[in-house]
């Protein structure tokens, strides 16, 4: 599908060599960033514990000291600014300001040349790099987010006793939220829209690499906050947070805050970062209608993020500075409004979940067409859902404020956006079906995920529709139905499709062959439970079993002892799955370039990747999806033996 | 050498000559009688037969805990099995394709890819035609029914307000909601500031809520009553029902409202008119308008 041009050898001009090549930027690694970071932490802490307390005024609600909260948000930004500076994020423009910039071999150095494991743990440009960063992290905060899953149905399932106190239940659910929301937005575009999108559009690295580290390394500094908070009174809010319930919240709640402030500037770049690398720097040939389509939802995916991630920041920051200095954004008291809250956080929530299913979606396609041996069916249809997706999605917010009492009047306008949003979804659905139709399936573990994740995507969609409806959502709203069907749509479609384009890209980025017996046990036992978790739930929430609660009615017990036995199954599916990555990955066999057949540009590189992907960048001249033998079915096309015949040229 | 050209115009009215290109309706009934075609619409066919009946189990699992008791639970019930049965063909055909996928159409399997490369097919206006009205065409009925139900509910919700001139026992009686961590309190402005943390009302008459909070966001729900709305801290919103069924039924927060949410439920008696009366009297209440 690609053919190679001549090289020619072209001398780049190098800026001038100022002093010693590369400076701090070669010393920089995350030990520095944890020296930088603690330090500085440790610093604020000390001069704001000085200043910051004896100040502070009396919260009006909440009879905390204003200064405590300051303090700690102080300190957990000085844990992020000195961990950035440490790592050596602010280097380089420190260095391009004082007109000493880069040289290539700084550039190279930069990009982990020659630095063996040690450049995982370094501020490394190289997107391949980035992208091994984003799943390890991804893996971990899976980890933590299913282990306090694992905590929320236990207490459910012992329905006689509460096994938390009922503070320590609501910081787990909130935390749980939190957690998974950050781990699911960067499942599939941290890892493989890092690793794989500038390989498959023929680039040699991200449009803006020292950005891509940035990116990354925010994400790290976001985290620490959200754990700590646990420590300090816990988000007991919900991963919603709505005000003014968090203006009661302990001073963890702050950490959240933190934690949300920092994570959005880091999709935000990273959301540039991709849509700038797919619009400008794929190869020649590669047309807008040659671009792989899993490119084309990282984009959409991003460019949702770009939009609607600052409403979720705005409406953080706004909570803080009411928590720090007694403005009242969000608090009744002062002529707040908590529905203003809803209103931008549901802004970022529910394009938020297409963040995540697009990208998810459109690793499918790259798999099916893979292992159908066919074309994709449609790749217009496909892109004009992702379209239809991006526009519809960021009108149809108010659907989660239905039963808000804030504007019952736009229930009608808004449950038509919503069920409209269905359409383009079809489409979606309707490219998968159609690349599936007729072909002879290779049954390995990425396809066979693929049905799973389509029936997880069909049952989340279909609950989706009963919610879209306000009568039915007077019903289901805040209930358990409600979690049920998200569960689908983010787990049973995000995460589900992020596992089956992880075992399907996992020879690739890691260089091993992926353990496919283990990952199948795993993956199957997981969806299993998967499925007897929530459906089990679905029940729960159609009998009335409110969401976020810990003790309930007994007569929601049966359908939570089912569920906490299919959570449990889940939990063993998910470790099962998780030690066949890592077994793989430290003793698998050294994969093939290309193990799949794929005609796809990253498959043609080979493995492992080389530092700059393409000795020689490629020339595109077809789609990727150039599969498949000539359709025996096919009525040959008549028109041009008519026009034959009757002399038409 | 003829120089008018014989082939038949677009708007010609006589009878086309006749051309190898298959009619529509031949393509379609060739397309249909091919095996796997006629064995999908089979397979699909009987799944939405399977998954209808789905409409009643769902209906059931609702029922568990009691069954409808205002008009309002009802037109939910209806529109949760209307929506069950419409989308029971699109779960189907999507099930079906997937089955017969698996099982109809083979399977290879090996590490090496396969050799054999199925059919490239790319597009087919007819099913992207007819996949894409089909959705649009439930997506848009699902929007006009669950319009008109929300309508409908409306009008049995707020229908009745208090201003309405009406007799006595049609005249909506005002409760007032207040939430506050992690107890409801219900007052009635009509009968000189009775309060009671449980609601009790009379039956057939309708009731129009107005609903606050003292502290953070909470959500009256009255479940068996089917009616929802969140508790806001500085404003009243409101809604209404008319019980149709002796009983007591739940009132939940459906709304995280902090440390206790979970245990802030009470519950709801629907009375006999008398009953209610006497009820008030009890209360220490009067009736003020």
């Amino acid at each position: 599908m690609s053919t190679a041009t001549v090289h020619e050898h072209v001398d780049v001009p190098q800026p001038p060599q100022h002093g010693r090549p590369g400076g701090y930027l070669r010393r920089a690694s995350i030990l520095t960033g944890l020296v930088g970071g603690i330090g500085l932490a440790l610093v604020v802490y000390w001069v704001g514990s000085l200043w910051l307390v004896p100040w502070g005024t009396t919260n009006a609600v909440t009879n905390l000291q204003v200064g405590a909260d300051a303090l700690w948000a102080a300190t957990f930004a000085g844990w992020v600014i000195g961990f950035m500076a440490g790592i050596g994020a602010f280097a380089g423009p420190i260095r391009w300001a004082l007109g000493r910039d880069l040289t290539h071999a700084d550039a190279e150095y930069l990009a982990g040349r020659d630095q063996g494991k040690w450049r995982y743990w370094r501020y490394t440009t190289d997107h391949k790099v980035v992208g091994v960063q984003y799943l390890v992290m991804t893996l971990i905060l899976f980890g933590v987010g299913g282990f306090l899953a694992m905590l929320i149905r236990t207490e459910l399932g012992v329905t006689w006793a509460e096994v938390f106190s009922p503070d320590f239940y609501n910081s787990i659910i909130g935390t749980h939220g939190i957690v998974m929301i950050i781990a699911m937005i960067i499942a599939i575009t941290g890892p493989l829209g890092n690793f794989v999108v500038p390989i498959m559009i023929g680039a040699r690295d991200m449009a803006f690499p020292r950005l891509n580290a940035l990116s990354f390394w925010l994400l790290f500094a976001a985290v620490p906050p959200l754990i700590a908070s646990l420590f300090m009174g816990g988000i007991r809010d919900g991963w919603s947070v709505y005000q003014p319930l968090s203006a009661q919240a302990p001073t963890g709640g702050v950490g959240y805050q933190i934690t949300i402030i920092t994570f959005a500037i880091s999709t935000g770049i990273a959301s540039v970062n991709l849509i700038t690398t797919t619009v400008k720097m794929r190869a020649r040939g590669m047309t807008w209608n040659r671009v792989p389509v899993f490119a084309i939802g990282i984009i959409a995916s991003s460019v949702m993020g770009l939009i609607w991630f600052p409403m979720f920041q705005y409406s953080q920051i706004m909570s803080l500075s009411d928590r720090m200095i007694s403005t009242s954004f969000f608090n009744p008291l002062g002529g707040g409004s908590v529905w203003l809250y809803e209103n931008l956080f549901w802004l970022l929530g529910h394009p938020e979940v297409y963040v995540i299913v697009v990208p998810a979606t459109a690793a499918l396609m790259e798999i099916v067409v893979v292992f159908m041996r066919k074309p994709l069916f449609s790749y217009k249809i496909a892109v004009a859902g992702f379209a239809g997706i991006v526009g519809i999605s960021s009108i149809v917010w108010v659907h989660h404020m239905y039963m808000t009492g804030w504007a019952p009047s736009t229930n009608y306008p808004f449950m038509l956006s919503t069920e409209m949003i269905s359409i383009p979804f079809g489409f979606l659905v309707l490219v998968l079906l159609g690349t599936i139709w007729r072909g002879k399936a290779w049954a390995r573990l990425p396809m066979l995920a693929v049905y799973a994740v389509i029936w997880n995507k069909v049952v989340g969609g279909i609950t989706g529709v009963y919610l879209s409806d306000t009568p039915v959502d007077q019903y289901m709203h805040g209930s358990m139905f409600v979690v049920a069907h998200f569960h689908f749509m983010l787990m049973g479609a995000g995460l589900f499709g992020a596992m089956a384009a992880i075992s399907f890209w996992f020879p690739k980025m890691t260089a091993r062959t992926f353990d496919e017996r283990i990952g199948s046990i795993g993956f199957w036992t997981a969806f299993i439970g998967f499925q007897v978790t929530f459906f089990s739930m679905f029940v729960a929430g159609l009998q009335g079993q409110p969401r976020r609660v810990l003790q309930f009615d007994g007569a929601f017990n049966v359908s939570n002892w089912i569920s906490t036995i299919g959570a449990y199954v889940i939990g063993i599916g998910m470790l099962i799955f998780l030690a066949a990555i890592i077994v793989s990955w430290r003793r698998g066999p050294a994969a093939p370039a290309n193990p799949w057949g794929s005609k796809s540009l990253e498959w043609q590189v080979e493995t492992p990747v080389p530092l700059e992907n393409f000795p020689v960048l490629p020339v595109v001249t077809s789609d990727p999806y150039d599969y498949g033998v000539p359709d025996p079915y096919e009525v040959k096309e008549p028109a041009e033996a008519e026009d034959a015949k009757v002399g038409a040229p | 050498m003829s120089t008018t050209d014989d082939r038949p115009s677009a708007d010609a009215d006589g009878p086309e000559e006749p051309t190898n290109r298959p009619v529509p309706a031949d393509h379609f009934r060739e397309w249909v009688s091919r095996p796997y075609v006629r064995r999908i619409i089979v397979i699909t066919v009987v799944l939405t037969l399977v998954i209808i009946p789905m409409a009643w189990l769902t209906l059931h699992f609702m029922n568990l805990s009691g069954a409808p008791a205002s008009p309002i639970m009802s037109e939910i019930e209806k529109t949760m099995f209307v929506f069950t049965v419409v989308s029971a063909p699109l779960m189907a055909i999507t099930l079906a394709i997937l089955l017969y996928s698996i099982f109809g159409w083979g399977r290879v399997s090996g590490d090496k890819p396969p050799m054999q490369e199925s059919p490239a097919i790319r597009g087919n206006r007819t099913a992207t035609i007819l996949w894409i009205s089909v959705t649009s065409v439930l997506a848009f009925f699902l929007v006009v029914w669950g319009m008109i139900e929300l309508a409908t509910i409306s009008a049995y919700s707020y229908g009745a307000t208090p201003a309405s001139d009406q007799p006595n026992s049609q005249k909506p009686l005002v409760v007032n909601v207040t939430g506050q961590q992690w107890v409801w309190t219900f007052e009635y402005p009509d009968y000189q500031g009775v309060t009671s943390a449980t609601l009790v009302v009379p039956k057939d008459r309708p009731i129009y809520f107005n609903v606050t909070s003292k502290d953070v966001v909470h959500n009256f729900w009255a479940v068996e009553m089917g009616i929802k709305i969140d508790a806001n801290p500085g404003a009243v919103t409101n809604t209404g029902v008319t019980p149709t069924k002796l009983g007591t039924f739940n009132i939940r927060c459906a709304e995280l409202c902090g440390l206790h949410h979970a245990y802030m439920e009470t519950s709801m008696k629907v009375v006999k008119p008398d009953e209610f009366d006497s009820w008030i009297r009890e209360m220490g209440g009067r009736r003020t308008a």
